[in-house]
């Protein structure tokens, strides 16, 4: 009987763990997305109301059609699906040669781009926003996707790299039998075997870049081009507290894209992961 | 997956004579049958965007230039200028402050919530994905939005709801972003809110490779949960712990978004950590030559971290690097 009873209180002792993590990861969110639907007497009330009584959904219409960020989402759209593509186009080749391949160098390689991977951002944009200043690039989408791309290239190219190596390779070679070049090898056989590492590859780069802010805040300072995070940042340190319920609603607006994808692909996300990181 | 049959089969066509393709493409086909190709894309990008600045970063650091004049004569007065600067000490300050509380904590809240959600899911309880998902949030939300909500919760007026929640203990509002010290704590927080996830997310992955026989063992023996906490699980896990703690290092270095968006650095410069100052030197100040000089501070933290990295994953013996 007392193992019974020892059991039930370990049981509850996780699920009020559970209820705990829970509240301390999801209650900022929550309180934005509270503080998105007031009007102004509800944002400074005191002491703070939960939930406002009569949510104004309207909040998220103004901050739509009044506000650039209906625009900066769009921007940060475009270059988020470019940078996939180019991630993709160039890594898959390099993570295919990296994997296929038994040359030499391939350790040196694969050393090289983990040590990119883990150089800052903030120290390679400096000589970037002075080089693109020069050849008039600043605030180009080409060359802000580039530099996007680059910057997710080393991790999905190891990321890639792993889930190539675990095709096998005697595909490769009855293809070869077959007549396949190394082309229509990897088109053909080992990229439809890639398929869901392929696709998580894609969702944390997504992620990544909805996320990037260092790239685009030095090297774009026109707004027409401007992705959500550096579109809000200007809102917030122009809006000077008038306006919070907007800044709260446009913070939920740039955050539900990644929501979105994060609860219908959340098995490729904890998988890349995991895969990824313990990867390099 | 479902591709598995249809790639098999071209085994069993294995007999066929190789002339069943009748367009031999010699150039190309020669072309792809080195390594270097393939790899030439990358090369270039990674060329363009992270040694070509790296070198220049460098080259810069040993000029007195500025945003404005550029064609100054080499020198290395830019670090004499940081090295006696109580600027550069009070960053180093902040920065390790801000870095070790983080990882520290991250590395605890991800480890104890890794081994609840573990335990949760042996035991079959309910709640367990949306435990994790929960977690996982914080770690998809970008880090500028991080610090505009956490900007939100620290609110000092008397409609901030941590104020309100904490004022039955404190008895008096908590000046959250406006003193140095309390400031610099808050920031650390919400980045541990941040950076939990990721180490949460690792840990959980290397609980679910530790083999259950062991623990089992150490449990028929007689041990209880702490010391099979200790003797057994820990142990077990160190190679990746120490992988994660090194990981996570790097990335809170590396620090600048959420800490813009939050504090600015301020009030003062009491939450300047150094990509910030990097940022402030040439961007506020515009002395190219100095952020510079910091920013290869911030390189070579980088490079010394990821040497042990590299060095670790070779230890661990998998031979990935």
């Amino acid at each position: 009987m007392s193992q019974i009873w020892r059991q039930r209180l370990t049981d509850c002792a996780i699920y009020l763990a559970y209820a705990v993590i829970i509240i301390f990861f999801l209650f900022p969110v929550f309180w934005v997305f509270s503080l998105s639907l007031r009007t102004v007497p509800e944002l400074y009330a005191s002491p703070p109301i939960w939930f406002p009584l009569h949510p104004q959904f309207q909040n998220y219409t103004f901050v739509l059609h009044q506000t650039p960020i209906g625009g900066y989402l769009i921007h940060s759209l475009i270059i988020v699906t470019a940078t996939i593509a180019v991630v993709l186009g160039i890594g898959i080749p390099a993570a295919y040669a990296l994997s296929r391949f038994r040359f030499r160098l391939s350790r040196s390689v694969l050393t090289a781009i983990l040590v990119c991977q883990m150089i800052s951002p903030v120290v390679i944009v400096i000589p970037l926003y002075h080089f693109l200043s020069i050849l008039n690039l600043l605030n180009n989408y080409a060359a802000l996707i580039l530099v996007y791309s680059a910057l997710a290239l080393p991790f999905s190219t190891w990321f890639l790299k792993g889930f190539l190596d675990a095709v096998p390779h005697e595909l490769d070679e009855s293809a070869q039998i077959d007549g396949c070049n190394r082309f229509q090898t990897l088109r053909r056989v080992v990229l439809p075997l890639a398929m869901p590492g392929i696709t998580s590859a894609a969702i944390l780069v997504a992620v990544l870049s909805w996320s990037q802010f260092v790239v685009p805040f030095i090297l774009v300072d026109d707004s027409s081009i401007y992705p959500v995070t550096v579109g809000l940042v200007n809102l917030q340190s122009n809006s000077d507290g008038i306006t919070l319920q907007y800044l709260a609603a446009g913070s939920m607006i740039a955050i539900i894209p990644v929501m979105i994808v994060f609860i219908f692909l959340q098995r490729f996300i904890v998988s890349g992961l995991t895969n990824g990181a313990v990867k390099g | 997956m479902a591709r598995i049959p249809s790639a098999m089969t071209r085994l069993a066509d294995v007999d066929q004579p190789p002339a069943s393709n009748p367009r031999p493409r010699f150039a190309w086909a020669r072309f792809g049958n080195s390594p270097w190709p393939w790899l030439l894309p990358l090369a270039v990008v990674l060329v363009f965007v992270f040694l070509y600045p790296v070198i220049e970063i460098i080259r810069l650091s040993f000029t007195s230039a500025t945003l404005i004049n550029e064609n100054t004569p080499y020198t290395t007065g830019s670090y004499a200028t940081i090295w006696h600067s109580p600027d550069f000490i009070s960053m180093l300050h902040v920065t390790l402050l801000f870095v070790i509380f983080s990882v520290v904590f991250q590395m605890a809240l991800g480890f104890v919530i890794a081994q609840i959600v573990t335990i949760g899911q042996q035991r079959g309880l309910r709640g367990t994905v949306a435990t994790r998902s929960a977690v996982l949030t914080a770690w998809a939300i970008p880090g500028v939005i991080i610090g505009i909500i956490w900007s939100l919760l620290y609110q000092e007026s008397s409609s901030g709801i941590l104020n309100y929640l904490i004022r039955p203990f404190t008895h008096h509002a908590i000046p959250f972003l406006s003193q140095p010290q309390v400031a610099l704590i808050s920031l650390t927080v919400a980045n541990i809110w941040r950076g939990t996830a990721f180490s949460m997310i690792l840990i959980y992955a290397g609980l679910q490779t530790l083999s259950a026989e062991v623990t089992e063992a150490a449990k028929v023996d007689g041990a209880n949960a702490w010391q099979r906490l200790v003797r057994v699980t820990i142990p077990q896990l160190a190679p990746m712990l120490l992988l994660n703690l090194v990981l996570i290092l790097i990335d809170t270095f590396n620090t600048f978004d959420m800490v813009l968006a939050l504090t600015g650095g301020g009030p003062g410069r009491s939450t300047e950590v150094i990509a910030l100052t990097i940022y402030d030197q040439i961007f506020q100040q515009l002395n190219l030559g100095i952020g510079a000089a910091y920013a290869v501070v911030l390189l070579t933290i980088n490079l010394v971290m990821t040497v042990v990295y590299i060095r670790l994953v070779e230890r661990s013996g998998q031979g990935r690097a």
